[in-house]
């Protein structure tokens, strides 16, 4: 059985008295371990789509089963990263991993224990006692990573993790999660603009249409695992990219003969 | 070393002015050519000593401070809790925002001769009066502190979780904390503008009292003893806040 | 975001935030429920006959009374002599403070001599030296209004400052590789920069003029609404000491909305948090 099942998803809201249809009719089901990556115009609901799965936003119709149980707000089964990282700038880089582990009401001691692993596995450790601001874009997003990995979630949810970082940064943080998802064998939904990230990282990747955003297809990436970033260079890679390029190219211009200006992802 | 020096030098400069303004001070009044009541630091000094050593000053300095920091610390708090409610519950907001904008534009001062009929000319009114003025200024930076947290985190610790009381506890408290800071600046410069006012206008002790009675009796070297008292008194609690600031919001400190 | 009201990061907290969110009809109702509960308590303990006249006249009573002075005129006189005061030591402190402000700001010299005086002498409170300034200047406008000077300087000087030195150094390069002089950038660069800074000196300084023009009033003065106050307290007519209260109330409300009103007008590129209801 599926550990994640979006059944006949749709999202609406008003924004200046117009109603707005964000996600209409939207299938999919994720297995256990797998690495889902999302593709689409921009304002096609990419985001509401996981805000909706992490709980936060309210959906207007169709179902969200995690496991086989509807979901009904935010829980530590399903863990959140965000592109702006929303870290606690009050708090160390320990210390923000340090409060998801704390709430499950484990002995202090243990807490740090579980805290500095995963902050050890996404390569901060030696940073641990610096505060977000004196952290770069890439060591923000690991502390944000580990925080979520920290309270050990079945399935983690990213919104454009990377969109805000450097074009080499991002391409060693994709190194990075690849090499974490290898490791501990989470499920994965992650939403990016990137297709070449897309295809570098995921098992599938669904692409979706503009507004409102349903699935127009869904890519199976057969490429060999563990996946080395040299994959980036080869045939098969390419043929992928350039596929998937051609079918997010008619949803883009679709989306641009759309009312101009309203290209914003969330009310 | 250069470059310590350099600190050293550019400190000096900096201060220079300050020390300047009392060297000439001084000077003009060493050569006779100030007004009779203005008096030389010399004279200011001596007068202080001997204020200090017969303990005359500490009783009215005392005064003072009670009356002050009961007022400052009540209003702040009632501020920095009302505040803070209106910022994360409407249904407060609703309640209280309207109250306070409609008695915000009114000077608190006006109110104490109301305080004084009411309670009398004692520490009472004055207390009050300090509370009241205190607690404007704190309030509306507790209100937009609250309100500016951040969504994204509100949904980080809810993944993790986290009730609303360590909500607010771990994200709403420390978001607004900087701006409460602000709005307790303003709060205590404010306790002591009405202090010293309402102790001028009818008190029979405390600084302000004092100033008022060195001026009836024309005792301008009593009169500056107060004066200098009250500004270092002001100096001196703004750096202790700027300092307790810097030790709660260590974060923020480091980002400078 | 082209169209409708930018849903700034404040609503979107609001949202996230918020504890019980319930509809804008219930919202409304129970604004307008606290005040007029108030007033209206106040209304009916004062013609209970619970508590004395003396102590709190009832709002009909205070209104009625407003309207015989205003009537005679003698409201307005105490209107215009403290409105007088503190709009003169307030512009003069906005003028001056703005350039010793800007002068500090740009020019290294000025820094040195006047930055560590102003630091220091900030947070002590000007009224201390009010008997000294009567001494010097009599007991008339004069002294009342550089006691609001004094005061009100302080906060337009550190936020002219501030907000000088935050000025992107790109616009001055800009400014001087168009061949502009110090006076010209002062008036086009440095004004419209810092003008956001130098408006929240202006809501500083602005009620502190209002508070001291009060207090100087009520400490030595035979007009204005600060010694309207003091005197009628001090002859028992309750109903006058309100009628002053409610006086300088609305000058305080009439004096923010016009500033807000400026704000708006001057630096539209900018939006501002408002303290409303």
């Amino acid at each position: 059985m599926a550990l994640l099942e979006i059944r006949g998803l749709r999202k609406a809201f008003e924004r200046g008295g117009t109603p707005i249809v964000a996600l209409e009719n939207l299938n999919l089901s994720v297995g256990e371990g797998e690495f889902v990556t999302i593709v689409g115009p921009s304002g096609c609901g990419k985001s509401t789509l996981l805000h909706i799965l992490g709980g936060f936003e309210e959906l207007s119709g169709g179902e969200v089963l995690v496991n086989g149980r509807a979901i009904g707000g935010p829980g530590r089964d399903r863990g959140m990263v965000f592109q702006e990282f929303a870290l606690f700038p009050w708090r160390t880089a320990l210390g923000n991993v340090l409060w998801g582990v704390e709430l499950e009401g484990r002995p202090r001691g243990e807490a740090l224990e579980v805290a500095e692993r995963y902050l050890e596995m996404v390569g901060l450790l030696p940073f641990k006692d610096l505060y977000p601001h004196e952290l770069s874009g890439g060591m923000k997003q690991r502390v944000a990573l580990a925080r979520v990995l920290a309270f050990d979630p079945r399935v983690l949810l990213m919104d454009e993790p990377f969109g805000s970082l450097d074009a080499q940064t991002r391409e060693l943080m994709q190194e990075e999660l690849n090499r974490i998802w290898e490791q501990t064998g989470k499920t994965v939904l992650f939403v990016t603009h990137d297709i070449e990230e897309a295809i570098y990282l995921g098992d599938r990747v669904l692409v979706l249409t503009a507004r409102p955003g349903t699935i127009k297809e869904v890519v199976e990436i057969k490429l060999p695992r563990p996946r080395d970033i040299q994959v980036k260079k080869q045939e098969p890679y390419i043929a992928y990219r350039n596929a998937i390029w051609d079918l997010l190219r008619e949803e883009v211009l679709k989306s641009r003969l759309d009312v101009p200006g309203v290209a914003a992802e969330t009310p | 070393m250069k470059r310590r020096h350099g600190r050293v030098w550019r400190a000096a400069q900096s201060y220079a002015s300050l020390l300047g303004l009392v060297v000439l001070w001084q000077g003009l009044y060493g050569l006779g050519w100030l007004p009779e009541y203005l008096l030389g630091p010399s004279v200011i000094v001596a007068q202080f000593g001997e204020m200090v050593t017969s303990g005359e000053l500490f009783g009215h300095l005392r005064s003072s401070l009670v009356r002050s920091y009961a007022g400052f610390l009540a209003g702040s708090l009632l501020g920095i809790g009302l505040g803070l409610l209106s910022g994360i519950s409407r249904r407060a907001e609703d309640l209280f925002n309207p109250l306070i904008s409609l008695t915000y534009p009114i000077p608190k001062i006006a109110i104490l001769p109301v305080l004084i009929v009411w309670f009398g000319i004692g520490d009472a009114s004055k207390i009050l009066v300090i509370l009241l003025a205190c607690f404007y200024p704190v309030f509306i930076n507790a209100y937009y502190g609250a309100r500016a947290v951040d969504r994204l985190h509100v949904w980080s610790a809810l993944n993790m979780g986290a009730t609303p009381a360590q909500i607010f506890r771990r994200i709403v408290l420390p978001t607004a904390l900087p701006q409460i800071f602000s709005g307790l600046r303003v709060a205590l410069a404010l306790s002591f503008i009405l202090l010293f006012s309402a102790e001028m206008i009818g008190a029979s002790s405390g600084l302000g009292f004092l100033i008022s009675f060195a001026e009836a009796n024309l005792r301008f070297d009593i009169m500056f003893v107060a004066i200098v008292t009250i500004a270092i008194l002001g100096f001196a609690n703004d750096r202790l806040l700027v300092y307790v600031r810097q030790r709660a919001l260590t974060w923020e400190a480091r980002r400078r | 975001m082209s169209s409708g009201p930018a849903p700034g990061k404040r609503e979107k907290a609001r949202a996230a935030g918020r504890v019980g969110v319930q509809g804008r009809g219930w919202s409304r109702a129970r604004k307008a429920t606290s005040c007029l509960a108030i007033l209206g308590t106040w209304e009916v303990v004062a013609h209970s006959g619970w508590v004395s006249p003396l102590l709190l006249p009832s709002i009909a009573g205070v209104l009625q009374e407003a309207a015989r002075m205003a009537g005679n005129l003698s409201l307005f006189m105490h209107v215009g002599h403290s409105v007088y005061r503190a709009l003169v030591g307030f512009l003069l402190a906005t003028v001056v403070g703005v350039i010793i402000g800007f002068l500090m700001g740009r020019f290294r010299a000025a820094e040195l001599a006047l930055e560590r005086f102003f630091a220091v002498t900030y947070p002590v409170p000007k009224i201390s030296i009010y008997p000294i300034l009567v001494f010097i200047f009599g007991l008339g406008n004069v002294s009342k209004i550089a006691l609001i000077f004094l005061e009100c300087v302080y906060p337009m000087v550190i936020n002219t400052y501030y907000g000088t030195r935050a000025v992107n150094p790109l616009l001055f390069w800009a400014a001087r590789n168009m061949g502009a002089g110090p006076a010209v950038i002062f008036r086009r660069v440095v004004i419209p920069a810092a003008a956001p800074h130098i408006f929240s000196g202006i809501r500083i300084a602005m009620p502190i003029a209002l508070v001291l023009v009060v207090i100087t009033e009520m400490i030595g003065s035979n007009n204005g609404l600060g010694y309207l106050i003091i005197y009628s307290s001090a002859s028992f007519r309750s109903r006058d000491m309100f009628v002053g209260i409610l006086g300088i109330g609305v000058v305080g409300f009439i004096f923010d909305n016009l500033l807000v009103w400026a704000r708006r007008r001057l630096i539209f590129w900018e939006r501002e948090t408002r303290f409303v209801a």
